[in-house]
C-alpha cells in the first residue's frame, strides 16, 4: 500500500512538471506586469517544434551528432520558438500598447492551428504523431531542473536587486521609471522569458513524459497553470505546491482509469473540476500585481 | 484612418504571413489561395455551403462580442456548443417525430446556459477569471460529449454518429442539393435581434454601461455581478443555439460526429469573427460570411493544391495577433 502511494506520488510529481515551468514563466512575466494567457499555444508550439526540428536536421538535413544531444537540440529548437512568440507578446504588450488577453488568445489559436496544419504537412499524418526515438529523454533531469528553476525564481525575486526592479515594473512602473528603469524593456525580457519556459514545458510533453505530439498535446495545462499562477499567490515557492496538487490530479485521473474504477472520458475531467474547485477557493486571498496586464505609458 | 484599415491590414497581413507559412512547408500559396479564395464563388452550391459554414460562426460570435461588452473574455461558446449539441441529440434520443424540435432547442439552450452558469457565479463572488474558467468548462464539456456519443446516444447502425434527429424535426435544404438550411437566415436574425438587446434594452445598456466602467456603474445602481451574469447567459443561449442547429440543421447526418467534428473549434472560430466585427453584430454576420468563406475554401484547398486545412486556424491567429496591436471597444 505505500509502495502504491509512493508511486502516485512520483506519477504526481513528472506530472506537475509542465504546469510548473509553465507557471515560474507566467510568475515572472506577470511580476514584470504583462500577462501572457498564450501558455497553452506555446506549450503547444513549443511541444511540435522541438521534435520537429530534431527530425529535420537528422533525416532532411542528415546531420550527425551524438545521440545525447539530439534531446538538447530539441530543447533549444523549442526555447528559441518561445523565445521569438514571447518577444512579439512583449512588444505588442510594451511598446505598441496592445491588447494583452486578445495577443494571448491569437498565440493560442494561432499554435493550435500552427501545431495541427504541421503534424499533416511534415509527417503527413492528421493531428497525431509518435516522437521518434532519438529525441526521447528521461524525464528525470527535467523535473529537477523545474525544481532547482522554483528555488531559483524565488530568489531571484525576492532577494536580489534585479527582482526588485521586475517587481516594481509590474506593482507601480510609475515608481520604477522616475528611478531609471527602462520598464518596457524589462517586462519584453521578462515576457521572453515567461515564453520560454512554457515552451520548453511542451517540450517536456512531447519529448519526455508523453512521448507524442498531437493537436492537443497540452490538453488544457498552459491554462492549468494560469490557475495556479493566482493559486500560488506570485510565488515560485507556492508555485510547486500548486503544480504538485495539480499534477496529483492528473495522474489521479489515469490512475481511475487503469483501475478501471470509471469510464476514461469520465476521469479525464477530474483535473479541469479539481482547477475550478481549487480557483476558486484560492482566490479570496490572492493578490495579482497592481499594474499586471496594462501597458505602461508615459506621461 | 484606424476605424476603416486596421481590419483589412490585418487580413492582409496575415494572409502574407500565411503565404510564408505555406511557401515553407512546401505547398504552393497561389494556388491554395486561389482555391481557398476564389473556388467558393464559383457555384452556388459551394457559396451555399460557405455560407450554411457561418451561420454557427456567427452565432459564437455573438458570443464573444457580447462578452467583450460586458469587459469579459468568455471563451467559453466552444463548449456550450458543444453542450448545446447535446441536448440536440438528446432529444432525439427522447422523442420521435416533430415535437423533437422544440425539445432540442430547449434542451439545447438550457444546457449550454447552464454552463455558463458556473463561471459566471464563479467571476460575479468569486473574481475567478473568466478565461481559465471557461476554458476548464470547455474540456469538462468535451470529455462529457465524447462519453455521451459513445454511450447512451451511440448510433448502433452508424459507429461514426450519435443517434439522428428525425426526419420530421429537422431543418433540411432549402434549395435541394445545398447545405443552405433555415440555419443560415436564423443565425443572421439572432445577430439582429442581439443588436436590438444590447442598444435598446434596459439589460443591455447595463452590461455596456458596466463593461465600460463598473464602478460608474454602480453608482447608477447597476449590479456588475447581475449584468456579467446576464452577458453569460445571453452568449450561452446563443452558443447553445449554433450547437443544436449543426446537429437538426446539418444535412446529410441530422447527429453529432463521434468525435465531435461538426461542433469542434466553431467557438474559437466565433473569437475571430467578433474580433473582425469589431464586437458589433452585424460586423459579426459579415465577418462570419468570410470565414465561412474560408472554412469552404479551406476544403478546396486541401484537395486541389493538398494543403492541410488547418491553415485557417493560422491565419485567424495571425489576424488577431494584428488586431491586439489596436483594438477598438466600442
Amino acid at each position: 500500500m505505500t509502495d502504491l502511494a509512493l508511486l502516485l506520488l512520483y506519477q504526481a510529481l513528472f506530472a506537475s512538471v509542465p504546469i510548473l515551468l509553465a507557471s515560474l514563466g507566467e510568475i515572472l512575466t506577470e511580476r514584470s506586469g504583462v500577462v501572457n494567457i498564450g501558455l497553452e499555444g506555446l506549450m503547444l508550439l513549443g511541444a511540435f517544434f522541438g521534435p520537429l526540428t530534431a527530425d529535420f536536421l537528422k533525416y532532411r538535413l542528415g546531420l550527425s551528432l551524438p545521440d545525447p544531444l539530439w534531446p538538447l537540440v530539441a530543447l533549444l529548437a523549442s526555447a528559441l520558438v518561445g523565445a521569438v512568440v514571447g518577444a512579439l507578446h512583449g512588444y505588442i504588450s510594451t511598446y505598441l500598447a496592445g491588447d494583452q488577453i486578445i495577443s494571448g488568445i491569437a498565440i493560442n489559436l494561432f499554435g493550435a492551428g500552427a501545431v495541427a496544419y504541421g503534424i499533416q504537412s511534415y509527417w503527413g499524418v492528421a493531428g497525431y504523431k509518435q516522437v521518434p526515438d532519438f529525441v526521447k529523454t528521461d524525464p528525470t533531469a527535467i523535473a529537477a531542473f523545474a525544481l532547482a528553476l522554483a528555488a531559483f525564481m524565488w530568489f531571484l525575486l525576492f532577494k536580489t536587486r534585479l527582482g526588485i526592479v521586475i517587481r516594481a515594473c509590474g506593482e507601480d512602473p510609475e515608481a520604477a521609471f522616475n528611478m531609471g528603469v527602462d520598464v518596457d524593456k524589462v517586462r519584453l525580457f521578462a515576457t521572453i522569458a515567461g515564453a520560454v519556459l512554457a515552451a520548453l514545458a511542451g517540450a517536456y510533453l512531447s519529448i519526455a513524459y508523453l512521448s507524442v505530439v498531437t493537436k492537443e498535446v497540452s490538453a488544457g495545462r498552459g491554462f492549468i497553470a494560469l490557475a495556479n499562477v493566482v493559486f500560488a499567490n506570485w510565488n515560485p515557492a507556492l508555485a510547486v505546491a500548486g503544480a504538485f496538487i495539480f499534477g496529483f490530479f492528473d495522474s489521479l485521473s489515469y490512475w481511475l482509469q487503469t483501475l478501471g474504477v470509471a469510464r476514461y472520458e469520465l476521469t479525464r475531467i477530474i483535473p479541469y473540476v479539481a482547477t475550478l474547485l481549487i480557483v476558486a477557493g484560492a482566490i479570496g486571498r490572492a493578490r495579482p500585481p497592481r499594474a499586471v496586464g496594462k501597458a505602461f505609458r508615459k506621461e | 484612418m484606424r476605424a476603416g484599415l486596421d481590419i483589412p491590414l490585418a487580413v492582409a497581413a496575415a494572409f502574407v504571413v500565411g503565404a510564408l507559412a505555406m511557401w515553407a512547408s512546401g505547398y504552393d500559396p497561389a494556388a491554395s489561395y486561389r482555391s481557398m479564395l476564389l473556388t467558393p464563388l464559383m457555384d452556388h452550391v459551394y457559396l451555399f455551403s460557405a455560407l450554411a459554414f457561418s451561420a454557427p460562426i456567427v452565432l459564437t460570435g455573438l458570443t464573444f462580442a457580447v462578452g467583450l461588452r460586458a469587459g469579459l473574455f468568455n471563451i467559453g461558446a466552444e463548449g456550450q456548443v458543444y453542450m448545446g449539441a447535446l441536448g440536440a441529440v438528446l432529444a432525439a434520443y427522447l422523442v420521435k417525430g416533430w415535437a423533437a424540435l422544440p425539445l432540442a432547442l430547449l434542451a439545447g439552450i438550457s444546457l449550454a446556459v447552464a454552463w455558463a452558469v458556473v463561471p459566471a457565479l464563479l467571476k460575479s463572488l468569486r473574481g475567478v477569471n473568466e478565461v481559465v474558467s471557461t476554458i476548464m468548462m470547455n474540456w469538462i464539456a468535451y470529455w462529457l460529449s465524447i462519453m455521451a456519443v459513445s454511450t447512451v446516444f451511440a448510433n448502433p447502425l452508424q459507429p461514426e454518429e450519435s443517434v439522428k434527429t428525425p426526419p420530421e424535426a429537422r431543418l433540411t435544404p432549402l434549395v435541394p442539393g445545398t447545405d443552405l438550411t433555415l440555419a443560415v437566415p436564423i443565425a443572421y436574425a439572432v445577430a439582429a435581434l442581439v443588436y436590438v438587446f444590447l442598444k435598446y434594452s434596459v439589460w443591455g445598456f447595463r452590461i455596456s454601461v458596466s463593461g465600460q466602467n463598473p464602478l460608474a456603474a454602480k453608482s447608477y445602481g447597476i449590479s456588475p455581478g447581475r449584468a456579467i451574469f446576464y452577458a453569460f447567459a445571453v452568449g450561452a443561449a446563443v452558443a447553445g443555439l449554433a450547437g443544436v442547429l449543426q446537429v437538426v440543421a446539418r444535412p446529410p447526418s441530422y447527429s453529432l460526429a463521434r468525435n465531435l467534428a461538426n461542433v469542434y473549434g466553431l467557438g474559437f472560430d466565433g473569437i475571430t469573427a467578433a474580433m473582425l466585427g469589431r464586437g458589433h453584430p452585424l460586423g459579426v454576420v459579415l465577418a462570419g460570411i468570410f470565414l465561412g468563406i474560408l472554412q469552404e475554401g479551406a476544403r478546396h484547398m486541401q484537395i486541389e493544391a493538398g494543403t492541410p486545412f488547418e491553415f485557417v486556424r493560422i491565419i485567424q491567429g495571425v489576424i488577431i495577433l494584428f488586431l491586439a496591436v489596436r483594438i477598438l471597444r466600442t
